[in-house]
């Protein structure tokens, strides 16, 4: 029998990856690229399309509609992502020196919204938020009775309370994260910091910081590509309404190629999501890991 | 180094580097004399048929008649889909162009939907089976003509008949007799009549309209109401049929400005535009509102929530006893059949069948508003009553002015958020119309 | 030693948070119970009006095999390009890779016309070839990190022994990579069972292969505001998941703390 000493090319390698790569190649990279393709054409889905070059992208940044909805894109990423992880790096790190008992609980709790099917949170959330629900319910309570309204058709707040679902959904993995990683910081750390006299804040920048960056470039990496996919969201509570006011580029692809009937420019918008996420992911990971 | 990957993606692209479209082919039409009506003949066949009749009594409709066509053809099966109006709006466009699209569907009249389709050539047009069977003996002339494009998909209102409506729709307001009592009043003779019956509902703490509008059209039925007071029925015909005329037209402006006062007023529900369109019969005949504007679709639910509480009427003119103003209507989702369906005979029977005398008797008795006169049925409530002497009367008048959002492919939108914008008070009715008629000119121009 | 104060601090944070992520969930819960009334109706008239039933159905299929294939070709994949040195390799890992990075929106409208253009769209293959997809994308990086790190000793001393790479990968190293397998397998599940917009652009006309999600959302279409059955709906279709996340919540997490770039 043929004993090949290890470590040398072994071309029986290249028969393990095919099945896997033309399935991969074949229903997503062609896709990729036939979404590619199609973004350069004027088409309708029905009738024959023409040749459209760069125009639907050059629409994409300036058409009023789409600025706006890449503008709210931008918003939610406040929400879904600048927020959870400001709000969970704080409050970690002002956890970071204990050791809390049932750990494996609270984990299992503020990583539950991450679980469930965004169509389900988006049906409940909507329930939540009607005229009848009970966050309406709960002001009227209060007294705050006035400043019930039907948050997801009211224009200036419809946008706002789609962020905070994704707040919602987001800071539960934030916190996971942070937590996990703030349990692999040594104790002596922070110890040494004692005893050179290092208030909270030098602690903060000294120990914790430097601790967690991984989990940041991790916490920002999931939660901008969270923000950046929320159709489910978007089509199940307002469908881009009232008016233009929730329209995302996600929701976007969809709407320009079943309702109005511009398929290339939905492609297009496809592509432009994927490069602002490829985009966002190399720097998030350059700026906040830092090169080695 | 071998790069695979770019080596595949240059064979696959050259492979289909064709334009997108360009191998979708036109199907051919089938000359008369080939048209088989001896459905029994057929063989067993499956019709699918995809439908928007979801309301309670729209349901009741549908199942009745599809039982009935079943009976009548022990051969067919019908296998019916049924989905909310606004979902089958996103998906029938492309589903039509697929590779197992249904054979019969309700197409919505107007650029959006129906010329889009006949200029993709996805509908099979009716002229053909109108000879064997009759189709515009069966409507008032207007009615067919709303069921009509030009064959290239171009125009509306003429050419080539596609699609037979079931119902016929005619947009009024429903009102609740308990509260009108309450508030010691008739129901309004006149326009003015009416919006001092708004003020004084509102000053009682009543909504005096109930308004869901998330959905965006159902603001388009408020908005041809006023068109309907403020503007001429030809000129409303002429500017939604692409004929002449602009939105940002002085009674159109006027229409839309009035929008903006009863809503400032406070005459509309809170949050209007949060509200679900279906939900109104609920919420009506729980209380909620004097008023509900609505066109028949909304008659049986309301009739077996409230009885003899509810009653319907059509806009009143402008002073009492004048000439009956015009209103949004005109025949309802009609029936067309797909060109690529492999049974276009045992459709068009299934078309026929539907718009028949009897049929319309099946329409009537589920709560339904006919397109043309059933053979016996009346209906037994007051607001089934009401809802069909006012289209009798509609249609006699000719006072039917078609949907809006005909208008443009993507009318619906634009004018529905331009609307809903004018509602909550952010732009103003010229700011409004002026969007709208930025859409509708590009639209014009790219015909 | 930490102090009470910041004790009490960790622990009133933590309990404030969890309450914030269960609280909706459980508002959920008392709509479609009907609390404090407690009744299940509900739920059966949920269950037979929105014909879950068939909807479950249809997307437990579309997970196992989905999680099924995709784990088999990504443990295959992975085993190769973490052991294995050939040329294009580096190249063929960065490809699968990429993968990671294409959101869905990318590709489901072309993924709409390619699949009509063969006729599978409104198929549940249709459905899972593009997941199957997409999961190998994760999957080959998850098991070529796993495969990496297993000792060398292990991959020499079986090669010693006269073992071909199959009964390496087979006898040797699968064993000892069950806890990434089943995080793979978990993670890959979760994500194909709440997968929405695949489900909803490519099931477009045949009902009687709607997935859950999908089917849940005709459902909130067809009653809009009866929200105890709408509520009823969201938690059968939630659940599943769920409760394999109780159970098995180590391995989720463990996946997502690993930085598993997939949503």
């Amino acid at each position: 029998m043929n004993v090949r000493p290890p470590g040398e090319p072994r071309r029986i390698g290249y028969l393990y990856v095919l099945p896997a790569f033309v399935v991969y190649a074949l229903f997503l990279l062609w896709p990729l690229l036939h979404g590619a393709w199609l973004s350069l054409f004027h088409w309708d889905g029905l009738t024959v399309g023409t040749w459209a070059g760069a125009a639907n992208y050059s629409q994409a940044v300036s058409d009023p509609q789409l600025r706006g909805a890449f503008g709210h894109a931008v918003v939610l990423l406040f929400f879904y992502a600048i927020l959870p992880c400001v709000i969970a790096f704080v409050l970690v790190s002002a956890m970071a020196r204990t050791r809390p008992r049932g750990l494996t609980f609270f984990r299992t709790v503020l990583f539950l919204p991450q679980v469930v099917a965004m169509v389900a949170v988006a049906v409940a959330w909507q329930w939540i938020y009607s005229e009848h629900g009970p966050i309406n319910g709960t002001l009227r309570l209060a007294g705050l009775g006035g400043l019930a309204r039907g948050w997801l058709g009211d224009f200036d707040w419809a946008l706002p309370s789609v962020g905070l679902i994704g707040t919602w959904v987001e800071i539960g993995l934030a916190m996971v994260l942070f937590l996990a990683g703030v349990q692999k910081i040594p104790r002596e750390l922070y110890e040494a910091a004692r005893v050179d006299g290092a208030g909270a804040f030098r602690e903060f920048f000294a120990v914790t910081l430097p601790g967690l960056r991984r989990e940041l470039a991790i916490a920002l990496t999931l939660t901008t590509v969270a923000a950046l996919r929320n159709f489910d969201l978007i089509y199940l509570t307002t469908s881009g309404g009232p008016g233009n006011a929730t329209k995302v580029p996600a929701y976007e692809v969809y709407n320009r190629t079943f309702n109005t009937g511009e398929v290339g420019l939905a492609c297009a918008i496809g592509i432009i999501i994927a490069v602002i996420i490829f985009a966002f992911t190399a720097v998030i990971n350059r700026v906040v890991e830092g090169r080695p | 180094m071998r790069k695979p990957i770019v080596v595949l993606a240059a064979a696959l692209l050259a492979v289909s580097a064709c334009t997108p479209g360009s191998n979708t082919p036109k199907p051919t039409q089938k000359p008369p004399s080939a048209i088989n009506t001896d459905i029994a003949k057929a063989g067993p066949v499956t019709l699918t048929v995809w439908d928007q009749e979801v309301l309670p009594g729209q349901n009741e409709q549908m199942q009745k008649l599809n039982a009935a066509f079943q009976a009548k053809y022990p051969n067919v099966k019908i296998k019916r889909v049924s989905r909310s109006f606004s979902d089958l709006e996103k998906t029938l466009r492309l589903a039509l162009s697929g590779n197992t699209p249904p054979d019969v569907v309700e197409a919505n009249q107007g650029y959006g939907i129906m010329a889009a389709l006949v200029k993709a050539g996805a509908l099979v047009s009716l002229d053909p089976y109108d000879k064997v069977y009759g189709f515009r003996k069966r409507f008032p002339a207007g009615v067919s003509q709303l069921n009509s494009v030009t064959p290239d998909g171009k125009t509306i209102g003429s050419g080539s008949l596609f699609g037979v409506s079931m119902t016929g729709e005619a947009v009024g307001i429903y009102y609740n007799t308990d509260k009108l009592a309450k508030l010691g009043i008739q129901p309004p003779t006149s326009w003015g009549q009416f919006e001092q019956d708004l003020a004084l509902a509102k000053s009682k703490g009543e909504t005096p309209i109930y308004f869901a509008n998330l959905e965006k059209f159902p603001a388009i039925h408020e908005f041809g109401v006023l068109l309907g007071q403020t503007a001429d029925k030809t000129a409303l015909r002429r500017l939604v049929f692409g004929q002449g005329g602009a939105w940002t037209d002085p009674p159109v402006v006027q229409a839309a400005q009035k929008l903006a006062d009863y809503a400032k007023n406070g005459y509309f529900s809170k949050s209007a535009n949060a509200g679900k369109y279906n939900d109104s019969p609920t919420a009506f005949a729980k209380g909620d509102g004097v008023f509900l504007i609505g066109g028949p679709w909304f008659a049986a639910d309301l009739q077996k929530k409230m009885g003899s509480k509810v009653r319907f009427m059509l806009p009143p003119p402008a002073s009492a006893g004048a000439q009956q103003p015009a209103t949004l209507g005109g025949p309802g989702l009609p029936l067309a059949i797909t060109s690529k369906s492999k049974h276009p005979d045992v459709a068009a029977a299934y078309l026929s069948f539907m718009s028949t005398p009897q049929a319309m008797d099946v329409v009537t008795q589920t709560g339904g508003l006919p397109a043309t006169k059933p053979a016996t049925a009346k209906p037994t409530n007051p607001v089934g009553l009401d809802v069909f002497d006012a289209y009798r009367v509609a249609s006699d008048k000719d006072i039917l002015v078609p949907y809006l959002d005909y208008a443009t492919t993507t009318f619906l939108d634009t004018l529905g958020s331009a609307l809903q914008e004018i509602i909550a008070g952010r732009k103003t009715p010229q700011e409004g119309m002026r969007d709208a008629q930025k859409d509708y000119g590009d639209f014009l121009a790219k015909k | 030693m930490t102090s009470r104060a910041e004790r009490l601090t960790t622990y009133t944070v933590l309990s404030l948070f969890a309450v914030v992520a269960v609280f909706p969930l459980l508002a959920v819960v008392s709509q479609a119970l009907d609390l404090p009334h407690l009744s299940f109706g509900a739920f059966s008239e949920a269950w037979r009006r929105g014909h879950f039933a068939r909807y479950l159905t249809n997307s437990l299929i579309v997970v196992t095999v989905v999680v099924v294939v995709a784990s088999v070709l990504s443990i295959l994949a992975g085993y190769a390009l973490g052991t294995m040195e050939f040329r294009g390799g580096s190249l063929l890992f960065y490809v699968f890779l990429a993968g990671l990075m294409v959101p869905t929106e990318a590709v489901v409208i072309p993924l709409y016309f390619d699949l009509r253009s063969v006729g599978l769209d409104n198929t549940l293959p249709g459905l899972m070839l593009p997941q199957i997809a997409q999961s190998v994308s994760f999957g080959v990086f998850w098991m070529r990190a796993y495969f990496r790190s297993a000792p060398r000793s292990l991959i020499e001393a079986a090669r010693i022994d006269g073992a071909s790479s199959w009964t390496t990968m087979r006898r040797v190293l699968i064993p000892v990579g069950r806890p990434a397998i089943l995080t793979m397998v978990v993670l890959i599940s979760m994500w194909t069972w709440n997968e929405f917009l695949l489900a909803l652009v490519i099931i477009n006309s045949n009902e009687s292969r709607r997935t859950a999600p999908l089917g849940l959302s005709i459902f909130q279409g067809q009653h809009q505001t009866q929200y105890p059955l709408l509520m009823a709906g969201a938690l059968i279709v939630a659940t599943p998941v769920v409760l394999v996340y109780v159970f098995l919540q180590r391995h989720f997490i463990a996946g997502m703390l690993s930085g598993a770039v997939k949503e």
